[in-house]
């Protein structure tokens, strides 16, 4: 089977994908479901929730309703641009140091283990700051730049004992170049880790994102769930009582990270069996209720 | 021995790569480094004042490998520069105060969340399948995937200002005196609680999930079969067969994990207005006091270092097969 | 023949599926004797293990026991016991050497230690006591005292799998369960284990339940074979008889894949 068939058959994944398939619904329609701009006044500062602002207004008298909506596609946008770059990195690493061996893989993992030891989100707060405000793009690429690391140590891991086997061995003595033997015979083995790495990259880029422009790094007038924060957090929101200013961006950052958390508990399922759970143990379980046997 | 030598040295050569990417950095970027690192100060530091703080980031009139080993030398002399922000204040002796709080605040949360983590991991994984296993599975997941920075933000709106029983910010009440008194020593842990439930929600579940999985990966292993064949009650093998192995790679996890704990320390200190390293280098983003960003970037790159350096001798104490390596 | 030690009455096991069950034993019977070496043969997945793991109620879920099933050892209801008589019967009655020499030793526990669990399970016994008895059991198997404080990586497969053995003999066990116990090994080695089973058996009178499918080894070593075909007992008999005479045509198949013996019996070579 496929990984795509299991994944439709497992319950989390489905979960999980219905999820991340409603925000990106809602992230490509934002100007359908709302009537607002993100970017304009319309309304008084700071009011509640009420049926013309579903989810009030912002200090500024934004509609906090539309900028989430809006925000959505820049998480989604930053969130899967920088973990594809990510996983691209970390791949492509990973496959030519466990494959090559030797100096190669000596190199690669050296600056792996390296990066794995500095603090991930000082040193970008450290780069943040020396670049000023940051829009999506540049979060994006220095997300994408600075944490590879990880996934080249489980991806190089993983080729380790991938290259050891017969089929490689026989692709090795029938001449095919390495490049080849490391896109057609390798790397279609790895295809759960990658998305294992990939999910968890992607999850990885929609918090720091949200937490460097929280922490003032990004571009004001982006239009993020990030931003959100930031502004809820800089015109004193909870202070003042104007919880669904910052509450809502909350909700959305949490639901969004269960989404793709369970779409990656599920490829994890799928990648290594001995996790599985599934409907078999429920069965043994009523099996062995009704008196069927026992162990 | 020869094993912990080898990670000593890595971690020296680590820290170096720490200290040549903030020695670069304001190289690399546009304008001129040493108006753009110490603009902030304006026209009150003296010109011998700046000078100094030149010298010991290596702005000298010399070629840039000369640059670069005189900021080393800085560096390993234990000379970080000054804020400009509370110029004089040496930029060590300001994040030394710092590192107090934070060490203290994520060692706490750090120790409860392993611990509870670890624990229900390995009741998870010995009940697999059964409803305890679900929900804990499906509990570390969810707390484990939302950001630091929601979590902390929830906390501090449910039991800081709608319930009112926690302060909303600082290590302790400002009005007290630090001393060994109960008095104080209450203050802080009062102060403490929030930021560190925050910190033990975040780190909890990923500690459970990585723990439950190894235990399953092990389940199948005949040694554990065995120890069920030899009789042992159920708990004797839970422990030392089947918890006792898989907390080794449960360890190696945790620290690649170290990176994200201080992340996460680092938000929750800014929300909650916690004097610790992540709010100080909060302030010094503001105010572009770059002096302390970079000594921020030294000091958690030393802390990470001494960090793994602990999970590295604990790791040689649980594994017998490193102990003659 | 008195009583057997094991009697196993139209055994079933099946293990769950999500939609529907594997049945991987399929109503077997047959009677273990005292003192006997018994051998049971099959390719691998036909359910021998399972049938082992079964006798000591090891199987983890999704395997079930069918309802209907029946396992005797020593008159003694197994499938009947409760948690604690079956803690009590693992071990001091049927012991077990499992299939990986190289990884049936707890790692992170020294040798003595993995003594001293069971003896103070079941006997109650102090360390020190538990250091003398162990170091008996490994003069049975011919291992110095002195590798007690190691750990399993320290020694070689070989060792492992006869300290394995000598902690099968801390209790003096009625049925030693070898399941697959010499494929990790090389040739040498899986002889003088099997030797040493042989030599050890007469002295402390156990039965052997023998599983592999090295069909030469077992017919060299076992009184009675029996044979299993996916989940089914297709032929029981005298090792000699099976071997000469096979009735089912699976059986003659199986003795047409090995090559034919020049041997002696390990049983002969030793007496």
């Amino acid at each position: 089977m496929s990984l795509l068939t299991q994944l439709l058959h497992n319950k989390k994944a489905l979960v999980g994908v219905t999820i991340l398939a409603i925000i990106t619904l809602v992230a490509l329609f934002a100007p359908m479901l709302t009537e607002y701009s993100p970017t304009q006044r319309v309304g008084r500062p700071h009011q509640p929730p009420s049926a013309e602002h579903w989810l009030g207004t912002t200090r500024l008298g934004y509609d906090v309703f539309a900028r989430l909506l809006y925000g959505a596609r820049v998480s989604l946008a930053v969130g899967f641009g920088a973990g594809l770059l990510i996983t691209v990195i970390g791949t492509v690493l990973g496959i030519i140091a466990g494959y090559k061996g030797g100096v190669v893989d000596e190199v690669i993992t050296f600056f792996t283990n390296m990066i794995l030891v500095i603090p991930n989100l000082p040193l970008l707060l450290v780069l943040a700051a020396f670049i000023g405000q940051a829009t999506p793009l540049v979060i994006a690429i220095i997300l994408g730049f600075t944490s590879w690391a990880w996934g080249v140590r489980v991806t190089r891991s993983e080729t380790l004992s991938i290259r050891q086997r017969d089929f490689v061995k026989s692709a090795e003595m029938l001449g095919e170049p390495g490049w080849r033997i490391m896109a057609f015979e390798i790397f279609p083995n790895l295809i759960s880790i990658v998305g294992i790495n990939f999910i968890g990259s992607v999850i990885f880029a929609v918090i720091t994102e949200a937490t460097l422009e929280f922490l003032g790094l990004g571009d004001p007038n982006t239009v993020s769930w990030g931003i959100m924060l930031y502004n809820a957090q800089n015109s004193s929101a909870l202070s003042v009582g104007a919880w669904w200013d910052l509450l809502s961006p909350c909700a959305a950052l949490a639901v969004l990270g269960l989404g793709l958390a369970l779409i990656n508990f599920a490829i994890d399922e799928i990648a290594n069996p001995r996790l599985r759970t599934g409907g078999m143990l429920a069965r043994w379980s009523g099996l062995v209720r009704m008196g069927a046997g026992k162990l | 021995m020869a094993f912990l030598l080898r990670r000593l040295a890595f971690y020296l050569a680590a820290f170096i790569a720490a200290a040549t990417i903030n020695f670069f950095l304001p190289r690399l970027m546009p304008g001129d480094p040493i108006k753009m690192m110490f603009a902030s100060a304006g026209s009150e530091l003296s010109l011998e004042n700046l000078n100094a703080l030149k010298l010991t980031f290596g702005f000298i009139e010399a070629p840039l490998g000369e640059q670069y080993l005189t900021y080393l030398k800085s560096v390993f002399t234990g000379d970080l520069g000054r804020s400009i922000k509370y110029f004089p204040l040496p930029v060590t002796e300001l994040l030394g105060r710092a590192l107090v709080w934070t060490v203290g605040l994520v060692g706490a949360a750090t120790v409860v969340s392993f611990t509870v983590g670890t624990f229900l991991g390995v009741m998870a994984a010995w009940r697999r399948g059964t409803l305890f296993d679900t929900i804990v599975s499906l509990t570390a997941i969810f707390s484990s995937s939302v950001p630091a920075v929601v979590v902390s933000l929830i906390t501090l709106f449910v039991f800081g200002y709608t319930l009112g029983w926690f302060p909303n910010g600082y290590a302790a009440d400002p009005m007290l005196d630090p001393s060994w008194s109960w008095d104080y020593i209450s203050s802080v842990i009062y102060h403490g609680t929030l930021p560190m439930l925050t910190l033990v929600v975040v780190l909890t579940g990923g500690f459970a999930v990585t723990m439950r999985n190894n235990m399953i990966n092990l389940l199948g292993e005949d040694y554990i079969t065995m120890g069920r064949a030899k009789g042992l009650s159920d708990r004797a093998v839970m422990i030392w067969y089947a918890a006792r192995n898989a907390l080794l790679p449960t360890v190696s996890a945790f620290a690649i994990a170290l990176g994200a704990v201080l992340g996460g320390s680092l938000v929750t200190e800014v929300v909650f207005n916690y004097p610790g390293m992540g709010n100080t280098l909060y302030q010094a983003i503001l105010a572009r006091d770059y002096p302390v960003i970079q000594g921020e970037l030294l000091i958690m790159t030393a802390a990470m270092l001494a960090a793994n350096f602990i999970v590295d001798l604990s790791y040689v104490l649980l594994d017998p097969r490193l102990k003659r390596a | 023949m008195s009583a057997p030690l094991l009697s196993i009455r139209n055994l079933s096991i099946d293990y769950v599926g999500a939609e529907a069950n594997f049945h991987a034993v399929k109503d077997v019977s047959f009677d273990i004797g005292h003192g006997e070496f018994f051998g049971l043969a099959g390719e691998s997945g036909c359910g021998k293990s399972t049938i082992a793991f079964a006798i000591s109620r090891l199987l983890r879920p999704p395997a079930i026991i069918l309802e209907g099933s029946q396992i005797l050892l020593a008159g003694r209801d197994v499938l009947g016991l409760d948690d604690a008589a079956l803690h009590a019967l693992r071990w001091r009655e049927v012991a077990m050497v499992f299939q990986s020499a190289m990884n049936s030793l707890n790692p992170v526990l020294t040798i003595e230690s993995q003594f001293y669990d069971v003896l103070k399970t079941h006997t109650g016994m102090s360390r020190a006591a538990a250091r003398e008895r162990a170091a008996e059991l490994l003069g049975l198997v011919d291992i110095p005292t002195d590798r007690l404080p190691a750990y399993p990586h320290q020694l070689s497969g070989g060792m492992r799998q006869r300290i394995v053995i000598a902690i099968c003999l801390a209790l003096s066990p009625k049925l030693l369960i070898m399941d697959e116990p010499t494929t990790a090994l090389d040739v040498v080695v899986q002889r003088e284990i099997l030797e040493r089973i042989h030599k050890l058996r007469q002295e402390l009178g156990f039965s052997v339940l023998f599983i592999t499918h090295d069909l030469a080894l077992m017919v060299q070593v076992s009184d009675r074979i029996a044979v299993m075909l996916e989940g089914e007992l297709v032929e029981v008999n005298e090792a000699q008889a099976i071997y000469r005479s096979p009735h089912h045509d699976y059986t003659r198949r199986l003795w047409a894949s090995i090559p034919r013996l020049t041997g002696e019996r390990v049983a002969q070579d030793a007496t």
